[in-house]
């Protein structure tokens, strides 16, 4: 397939004259960038982007919030976190809303720098909280691996992790194609969206992060759907092989294993989020502590669930911008600066 | 002095008290004003005067590029600054941890002296209180200005026009990188220096050359972004940057690309967003860039009438795309 | 889903990469990629290099 200057991709994109079609941006960075770039003012209305399910703090769900809130304040354990998930609303209250309340709740960049903390600090018990997609699976199963290593007893892990293939399968009739998250993919490689060409005839692009890349892959994507054949094409070939990073996902593999997982919103994907393996019981935060099966309860009115389909846009949501904005989130969505809502509210419906 | 602490007797209001003024902070301010008095008796003469009063309490309170006692004189020196006056008086109140070592006292009182004389300014009166252990953390210091407005100048927030040009002063972010590196224990190494400094040269020197400017606002805490969107709801009007001109060191790009922070929320204890007509431009940009902490000055957007309150951004790809309104805590995201 | 930085080596050590990106440095884990050398662009994400770049002649100048 060509690929197209920044230019070249600006005129495919206004000069789309087809009928409507739907792209849907998995990744949550992709959409992110998309309104820090001003992509969708230069979309005519037969385009549409959907901002798919690809921010980790807008899919976990309110129990584990509370979990990890129970953890903090029941449990007096040192909460380690990406501070994406520092404001996520819980049942009660968030992890930023503990913290107030007395809870020891960090934020770290990497979970290698939880496991330090806990070898810093021997007397405290230390839970990472275990989030993201394939991207970031790695890592923290090698901080596991490593607490295994260096026999440290005092770090455990709160897993939500979650897996793209199946969220595709299903969300696959929820778009015309996909922009495949690139980071993802770094680890998966190229096979999941062949496969999903090959299998089901879904059609998507495997995007990067720069604006170079990203209207490349847009660009790309609507000569694919007006060609009428499914296609698949890899658009970020700098960082993304054919066969990805196989010792990551050896390493995956290794200390976790598949299990049914609740998205916020979504509800239930069978077989699309990870537990560690029963020989890991030791460093899995919900065992270790005996966590009761916590259901949450998200705020009925959020439709942060809709948004992640591309049922309805965030401002078709009662709350959105009125209960609901970046200071005061109910929903997910409206969290992260990566959520939908959160990138409608603040980069506007125009822009 | 070596191992000398702040003692609750030191706050008590006794000898002690004056043993600590004596010995620390006298030695630093002395000057023809400064009194023992409950309050200074001072002459400013004729015309308009700003008034100005800030509290500090950086954690940590020493960093590259600065401590709590440079910042606490740049922040109101800088304050005065902003509204076309030329600082000539400060009080300073010092809240100090019971246990606060001496040696780390007499260092900030050093740097607020050195400050203050780069400056002109003189203190003239304070207080000292100490507090019991952890009531509060280390030392907060509250510092008030006075300074004469030069005739002729009037700058204020609500007096922006459209057409008029954009400038920030220096490459911004240093100081709220600085900090960030210092306080949050994430392993991140970047040669990033505060950019703290008094800019009070910088304001006379623009001010020497014309006096048709319309705001002046030091962007601290919350960064250039936070001081657009302030500016643009008192003056009613939209603001268009052209991010490829916005001054960032690579450094401090580097730990936003880390973190995925955007620098334009980062604060700056020495780097001030000026605003004037399109025609002054040449002659604040001249005075700025021969201005120390200023070289870096640039033009990084315009005044518009449309989008009214909002700051908006030109980006590389050509589009418009609006920029996001601050708020809340400044978090790290990662995923 | 994932911020991902592009950044130079510029040491390793068992395992561990010294990254740089434009003067902002950090240490992140390198053992799941293969032959990694000083001098190579990669893509971290939260303290992992997870892929080495390929770069274009023409990428090596900036």
């Amino acid at each position: 397939m060509k690929h197209y200057t920044i230019e070249e991709a600006k005129e495919i994109i206004k000069g789309y004259k087809g009928p409507h079609i739907r792209i849907m941006e998995v990744c949550g960075t992709h959409t992110h960038e998309i309104f820090k770039l001003g992509i969708r003012s230069l979309l005519p209305e037969n385009i549409e982007l959907i901002s798919g399910p690809g921010c980790p703090v807008c899919v976990t769900p309110v129990g584990y919030i509370d979990e990890a809130v129970m953890l903090a304040l029941e449990k007096n354990a040192v909460i380690c976190t990406f501070g994406d998930l520092i404001r996520v609303p819980g049942t009660k209250m968030s992890l930023a809303d503990a913290r107030r309340q007395g809870g020891d709740i960090r934020m770290v960049y990497s979970p290698m720098d939880a496991l330090e903390l806990a070898k810093a600090e021997p007397e405290k018990e230390i839970v990472f909280l275990a989030v993201g997609f394939e991207t970031t699976t790695p890592v923290i199963c090698l901080s596991v691996k490593h607490a295994i290593r260096d026999g440290v007893k005092n770090y455990s892990i709160l897993t939500a992790n979650k897996t793209m293939p199946n969220a595709y399968m299903a969300l696959k009739d929820s778009a015309d194609a996909f922009l495949y998250p690139g980071h993802v993919n770094a680890i998966t490689g190229e096979a999941v969206c062949r496969e999903m060409l090959e299998k089901y005839g879904v059609s998507g692009v495997i995007a990067g992060f720069t604006p170079e890349e990203l209207m490349d892959a847009i660009a790309v994507i609507i000569v694919g759907l007006e060609s009428g054949k499914p296609f698949f094409e890899n658009c970020y070939k700098r960082v993304v092989s054919e066969e990805g990073n196989v010792k990551a996902v050896e390493t995956i593999n290794e200390i976790m294993e598949p299990v049914d997982t609740e998205w916020r919103g979504l509800g239930i994907i069978p077989k699309s989020g990870l537990r560690l393996r029963d020989g890991f019981a030791d460093y899995d935060a919900r065992k270790r502590y005996a966590l009761p099966n916590i259901k949450g309860v998200p705020n009925p009115a959020c439709r942060c669930g809709d948004v992640l389909q591309g049922k309805c846009k965030p401002s078709d949501c009662k709350v959105f911008g009125k209960g609901c904005t970046p200071q005061h989130p109910v929903g997910a969505c409206m969290v992260s600066d990566e959520g939908a809502c959160s990138a409608y509210y603040q980069y506007g419906g125009t822009y | 002095m070596e191992n000398e602490v702040v003692t609750l007797a030191h706050g008590a209001g006794g000898k002690q008290t004056s043993e600590l003024i004596k010995k620390v902070f006298a030695k630093h301010f002395s000057n023809p004003e400064f009194t023992a008095d409950d309050a200074a008796v001072l002459s400013l003469g004729d015309g308009k005067i700003a008034m100005s009063t800030d509290g500090f309490i950086v954690s940590p309170f020493e960093f590259k590029g600065g401590n709590i006692g440079k910042l606490s004189i740049c922040g109101t020196v800088n304050d005065l600054a902003c509204m076309g006056a030329k600082p000539e008086y400060m009080t300073c109140a010092f809240v100090i941890e019971e246990g606060f070592p001496l040696a780390k006292l007499e260092e900030i009182a050093d740097a607020m002296e050195k400050t203050a004389a780069k400056v002109g300014v003189k203190i003239v009166a304070g207080d000292t209180k100490v507090a019991g252990k952890g009531q509060v953390d280390k030392v907060f210091i509250t510092t008030t200005g006075v300074g004469r407005i030069i005739p002729g100048v009037k700058t204020s927030g609500a007096l922006a026009k459209p057409g008029d040009c954009v400038i920030v002063t220096g490459d911004i972010g240093r100081h709220g990188c600085t900090i960030l590196l210092a306080r949050e224990n994430l392993g991140i190494d970047a040669d990033v220096t505060s950019d703290c400094a008094p800019l009070w040269d910088a304001v006379k020197a623009m001010t020497d050359a014309t006096h048709d400017i319309h705001v002046i606002r030091d962007a601290t805490r919350g960064g250039v972004g936070t001081v657009l969107y302030e500016i643009a709801a008192e003056s009613n009007v939209g603001v268009e940057l052209d991010s490829a001109n916005i001054p960032v060191e690579g450094a401090v790009s580097g730990v936003c690309g880390m973190l995925g922070l955007d620098p334009l929320y980062l604060a700056n204890e020495g780097t001030m967003v000026v605003i004037a007509p399109e025609s002054e431009k040449d002659r604040i940009l001249d005075a700025l860039h021969k201005t120390d902490h200023t070289k870096k000055a640039a033009v990084i957007g315009k005044i518009t009438e449309e989008m009214p309150g909002k700051v908006v951004l030109t980006t590389k790809i050509g589009t418009k795309s609006m920029l996001p309104e601050p708020g809340g805590e400044l978090l790290p995201r990662i995923c | 889903m994932c911020v991902g930085l592009a950044a130079k080596v510029v040491g390793l050590k068992d395992g561990v990469a010294l990254v740089d990106a434009s003067g902002a440095k950090r240490e992140v884990s390198a053992e799941l990629i293969e032959d990694l050398l000083p001098g190579d662009y990669v893509m971290v994400h939260a303290g992992l290099v997870i892929a080495k770049i390929k770069m274009k002649e023409t990428d090596e100048k900036k």
